[in-house]
């Protein structure tokens, strides 16, 4: 059986190689199949591998591949438990439909093969990420998602726009990095392992081995991390320009699975942060003010693509509250119910971008229900989805975080509160963009004849839409099936629980008639008085995000330039460069620049390093304690 | 007593029975440049021979301290495990430099034959440096290995800066060795002594009293420090660096890069954490100052270069900084130290064979705008600098991460957490340089005059090159093997 879980990992590694070397010659559309193939037969393992787990006659093994650095506790290790077992079908199902559809979506790409070459070693990494079982395997899996999204967001890298997105991405993750691996440095300094299972271990045996400061600091590094991988505030702003990248490739990282990967690490790590109260108000704070913020801002956009970014981050927000207040289980739930709706919207979007031939400003779109119906349906289902109306999958998880997190008392209230109210956004602005694209009159550009896509588009679609639709049965209050497949991941976590079932029921009534709320709102403005897209006001503030880039390039982007630019010129360019220009200048002759060494370089030099002598001196001098 | 033993300076006697050779066959044989390759790669590989030897020879005897032969009986030369893997690393890296530099010996006609010598005569000081028991003999190893280099570092006459390079070098470099070699005298003032090991060694000497006035001591140590922190290139005396690896024949200054910090850092580790052992408390935080402030200083400079070889030579400061956070911890740094000093020699001399072969063998400005579509005209090139550029910059998989995981764990667990943080942030900060690398070569369109003008590398080259590369990525993944042997290698 262990061979399985190497096979989930190497199947898309080998089609990642495969195409890396011959992928221009397989060209289009093997290139696709073979991509495609080994993610399905990813996802096929995977669900015989977990069979056991659904019959719970199985709680989780590691399985090593070989030692690597085994002093540290770093060896090339995978943990097979439902948690990486739930992710990994997550990923390689969502992914193999995503990589189904891009045969179609991609199709004349001159560059198809590198495409498909990039999403499977797009998958790889995901499931190095979600299968480590030390914090080593998982970071190597957290960069690596890290290349491929940056590789795939600037795939069209002559766009200039693109190219930008790609290296805003990369920085902003850098910074989020920063913290991740400080985080995992607290921890082996702690603990002088990085295995998950060591840690874990040690600290459920005695939970005094750590302090609650340290436990607060590691876990709100982690959390810089998390932020940073899974756009939360501040560290969202790569997000919206991720865009940039095929409509697949926004579907599946940047929506779907790798935006999730830090909530998948807040809830791994959640040993950690249960022994840091502090850590889960700010990791739930953080969750509830980008959900609220990210859906006014997708208010305010015109890009289709653009508005379901803002979601995605809202979204994210939603399972950041929910981790946070250690309902892992509703976190990972809405993890999941979200990877289908997303995906579905993403992939219909695209599919409407298709239709208008590239076109994705719903300021031209409009009465595309009858032109594309397949989409128009399945989006529908998605809409309703996401907006939480009950049976579809979005109420059921998005209702299991907003009790839980009612559940926790005290301020929590105010977090629900702001759940809440933006439940009723989410429901307006997916609205908004609903009664935009599919209905009142066409407001197409001349020549445009939108057409439904190929049936390699649609079949993803539909599927999805099933998913989307029933998805949220798997965890019910009467039938809590996930909570029980996870139970054994989470064991050593005490979670919070949901309130008397009661108090469910007021609160989902309260949160479903928000939804209706900002759905018939959206109706009134957008269909019955046919609002045309706004501009003005406040509608540009919410278009710009706030300005929020334009602040962060004034305030830490521009004087960073400066700063470098400042150390290039001043510090070594003017000093060094400079000297060294003019004193190795060609046209001089040798015995000039004798003089010239003579009196500057080589002295400013031989002081540098007396003064710097000197400090050595005086410094071991007085730690020595034998002069001062 | 007095019979010699050759087997702990067998490397010695080989590289300056070649060098002596080589000049021999060019000058009474005039014998040409495939000559001198035979002669310098048999003694190289005969050198490195050596070490296996001497390894087996400690496992079966046990490490050894060779004294001189006359009544004052001081030691001289240690074989130890150290000393032979530090010996078998300079040998290699001193063969791989000298390799992936062969095209600067063709064009240099008649005087390539000096060239070669004087690598072997760098190489066999280094070599001393590694081997010496004794602070005296340390000294002559620095010198011999630094006047062949001050000589190589001004071998193309007909650049100015690399004249300008060599002179500079030269004048910095005696004032340090003048501080090193006060520092042994002050040494010798407070301890009686200029061995290490030894009935009356240092380490013996502290090992029978405290020193309660330590002063004269400490002056000594710190002026040692100074010394060798200039070879390495540690932050504040790394200024000269750039220039010098800028201004050197591109074909040399993998040597001079890697080979000098390989010896310098086995001398620091040697003295520092075996000769002043006990007063480990007062060095290791001035090494940690040293270590802070280059990794800082080495990255922050790094970011601002335009030119290729200076920012490797800024980058080279940080990684100076990265391996002296390692000897914070003392004698449980050392395997830390070599692994990261072993993996990053070769990747050190990698990227600079590309450079050498991008802006030719006699060297010169490598300016980064030349490495602009790398992608386009070399495929098999740039990918080899997108190995080593992740490399250096601590990517998982590659050597460089494992090295630089086992610095900040010893830096760690000898309780300089903070240091380890420092190290870490300018890490993830110095990708940035590593990757515009990356970024230049595969996401930009080249420079049109150079679009078609085909880059040629001789077969020397691409060979060390892929040595080097293949390291790297090997003990990236697999790593443990040389983990094993660095975890041996420690001092006796």
């Amino acid at each position: 059986m262990d061979t399985l879980i190497f096979l989930i990992v190497a199947l898309p590694l080998a089609g990642f190689l495969a195409l890396l070397a011959f992928g221009k010659r397989i060209g289009e559309p093997f290139a696709g199949y073979i991509a495609s193939a080994t993610v399905g037969g990813s996802f096929v393992l995977a669900a015989i591998s977990a069979v056991d787990f659904f019959r719970g006659i199985e709680h989780g093994r590691t399985v090593e591949l070989f030692e690597w650095i085994s002093s540290l506790g770093l060896n090339a290790t995978f943990l097979w438990d439902p948690l990486s077992a739930m992710m990994t079908l997550v990923v390689t199902g969502v992914g193999a439909l995503i990589h189904i559809y891009s045969i179609g979506y991609m199709h004349g790409d001159p560059r198809y093969g590198r495409f498909f070459t990039y999403l499977n070693l797009f998958i790889t990494s995901m499931l190095l990420l979600v299968l480590g079982a030390n914090f080593g395997v998982l970071f190597i899996g957290w960069e690596l998602v890290g290349l491929s999204s940056y590789l795939l967001i600037s795939f069209w890298f002559e766009k200039p726009s693109a190219a930008a997105a790609g290296k805003k991405a990369f920085v902003v993750n850098r910074i989020g990095d920063f913290g991740f691996l400080i985080a995992l440095m607290l921890i082996f300094a702690k603990f002088g392992s990085l295995d998950f299972g060591y840690v874990f271990e040690a600290i459920h045996e005695n939970a005094a081995i750590i302090s609650v400061g340290t436990a607060t600091a590691i876990t709100l590094l982690l959390l810089v991390g998390a932020a940073g991988k899974s756009a939360q505030l501040p560290l969202y702003v790569w997000l919206p320009d991720a865009m940039e990248g095929p409509t697949p490739v926004s579907a599946l990282i940047h929506a779907a699975t790798m935006v999730t990967a830090g909530v998948y690490m807040v809830a791994r790590t959640g040993v950690l942060f249960e022994l840091a109260p502090v850590s889960q108000g700010v990791v739930a704070t953080v969750g509830a003010l980008t959900a609220l913020f990210a859906a006014t801002i997708a208010i305010g956009q015109r890009d289709i693509k653009r508005v379901l970014a803002y979601s995605t981050i809202s979204q994210l927000g939603y399972m950041f509250m929910g981790v946070g207040v250690l309902g892992l289980v509703g976190g990972v739930f809405h993890l999941v119910t979200h990877a289908f709706f997303k995906a579905l919207l993403f992939l219909g979007a695209g599919s409407v971008i298709h239709a208008m031939a590239g076109e994705q400003d719903m300021a031209k779109m409009g009465g595309l229900r009858k032109k594309v119906p397949v989409t128009f349906w399945t989006m529908l289902i998605a809409w309703i989805a996401i907006s939480g109306i009950p049976p579809f999958s979005g109420f059921w998880s998005k209702d299991e975080i907003l009790a839980i997190v009612f559940n926790r008392g005290g301020g929590y209230y105010v977090l629900w509160a702001v759940g809440i109210l933006t439940a009723g956004l989410t429901a307006f602005y997916m609205s908004r963009m609903m009664f935009l694209t599919f209905w009142g009159a066409p407001r197409w550009d001349e020549g445009v004849t939108p057409h439904e896509s190929p049936p390699s588009m649609t079949l993803p679609l539909v599927a999805l839409a099933g998913l989307s639709a029933v998805g949220g049965f798997i965890n019910t209050p009467w039938r809590p099936a996930l909570e029980h497949f996870l139970e054994p991941a989470f064991e050593l976590v005490h979670q919070t629980h949901l309130p008397a079932p009661g108090t469910q029921w007021v609160l989902a009534i309260v949160s479903v008639g928000v939804g209706i709320a900002g759905i018939l709102v959206a109706y009134r403005r957008y269909v019955a008085r046919d609002t045309q897209l706004e501009t003005g006001g406040v509608w540009d503030t919410l278009l710009a995000g706030y300005h929020v880039d334009d602040l962060y390039g004034r305030t830490i982007v521009a004087p960073g330039k400066t700063a470098s630019e400042v150390l290039a010129f001043t510090a070594d360019a003017k000093v060094v460069d400079g000297a060294v220009n003019g004193v190795g200048g060609l046209v001089k002759a040798v015995g000039d620049q004798f003089s010239k060494l003579q009196t500057g370089l080589v002295r400013s030099y031989g002081v540098g390093i007396l003064v710097g002598a000197v400090a050595v001196l005086v410094w071991l001098l007085a730690a020595g304690g034998g002069v001062f | 007593m007095n019979e010699i033993a050759f087997l702990p300076i067998a490397a010695e006697i080989l590289l300056l029975g070649g060098a002596v050779l080589i000049l021999m066959a060019a000058v009474t044989l005039n014998l040409g440049p495939r000559t001198w390759a035979i002669i310098a790669g048999t003694t190289l590989g005969l050198s490195f021979l050596v070490a296996w030897v001497q390894w087996w020879r400690i496992d079966d005897v046990g490490s050894q301290i060779h004294y001189t032969g006359d009544f004052l009986r001081t030691p001289m030369v240690v074989m130890d495990y150290f000393s032979v893997f530090g010996g078998g690393l300079v040998i290699a890296a001193g063969g791989i430099a000298l390799l992936g530099g062969w095209r600067l010996v063709g064009s240099l006609e008649k005087r390539g034959a000096e060239y070669v010598a004087l690598v072997l005569l760098a190489v066999a000081g280094l070599h001393i440096m590694v081997i010496s028991a004794n602070l005296i003999l340390m000294f002559i190893g620095l010198e011999t290995a630094s006047i062949a280099l001050y000589v190589v570092a001004g071998f193309t006459r007909d650049r100015p800066d690399s004249d300008e390079a060599a002179i500079k070098y030269f004048l910095l470099g005696s004032f340090a060795s003048a501080l090193f070699l006060y520092g042994i005298a002050l040494t010798y003032a407070a301890t009686g002594s200029t061995s290490i090991y030894g009935p009356t060694g240092i380490v013996a000497f502290f090992a029978e009293r405290a020193i309660t006035e330590p002063g004269v001591l400490l002056i000594g140590i710190a002026l040692m420090i100074v010394g060798l922190g200039f070879k390495v290139s540690a932050a504040p005396f790394h200024q000269w660096a750039p220039d010098v690896y800028q201004g050197a024949p591109g074909a040399a200054v993998p040597l001079m890069a890697s080979g000098v910090k390989i010896a310098g850092f086995a001398a620091m580790a040697r003295v520092l954490t075996v000769a002043f052992d006990a007063s480990i408390s007062d060095w290791a935080q001035v090494i940690s100052a040293l270590a802070a402030l280059s990794v800082v200083v080495g990255t922050l400079f790094a970011i601002a270069q335009s030119d290729f070889k200076r920012m490797l030579a800024y980058s080279g400061v940080a990684h100076a900084g990265f391996m002296l956070t390692a000897l914070v911890a003392g004698q449980s740094g050392v395997p830390g130290l070599w692994f990261y000093l072993g993996t990053y020699a070769f990747q050190l001399i990698g990227t600079f064979i590309i450079a050498s072969i991008i802006s030719g063998a006699a060297g010169g400005a490598s300016p980064l705008d030349s490495y602009r579509g790398l992608a386009k005209r070399s495929p098999v090139l740039a990918g080899a600098l997108a190995v080593l550029m992740l490399a250096m910059g601590g990517i998982p998989l590659t050597a460089g991460f494992v090295g630089k995981v086992g610095v900040f764990a010893a830096a760690i667990d000898a309780g300089y957490l903070w240091l380890a943080i420092v190290g870490l942030v300018s890490a993830v900060a110095g990708l940035f340089f590593y990757l515009r690398l990356i970024v230049l070569a595969y996401f930009n369109d080249p420079d049109p005059a150079l679009a078609d003008e085909p880059i040629t590398a001789p077969r020397s080259s691409r060979l060390a090159l892929a040595v080097c590369v293949s390291f790297t990525f090997l003990f990236g993944v697999l790593p443990w093997p040389l983990l094993n042997l660095t975890s041996e290698a420690l001092p006796l």
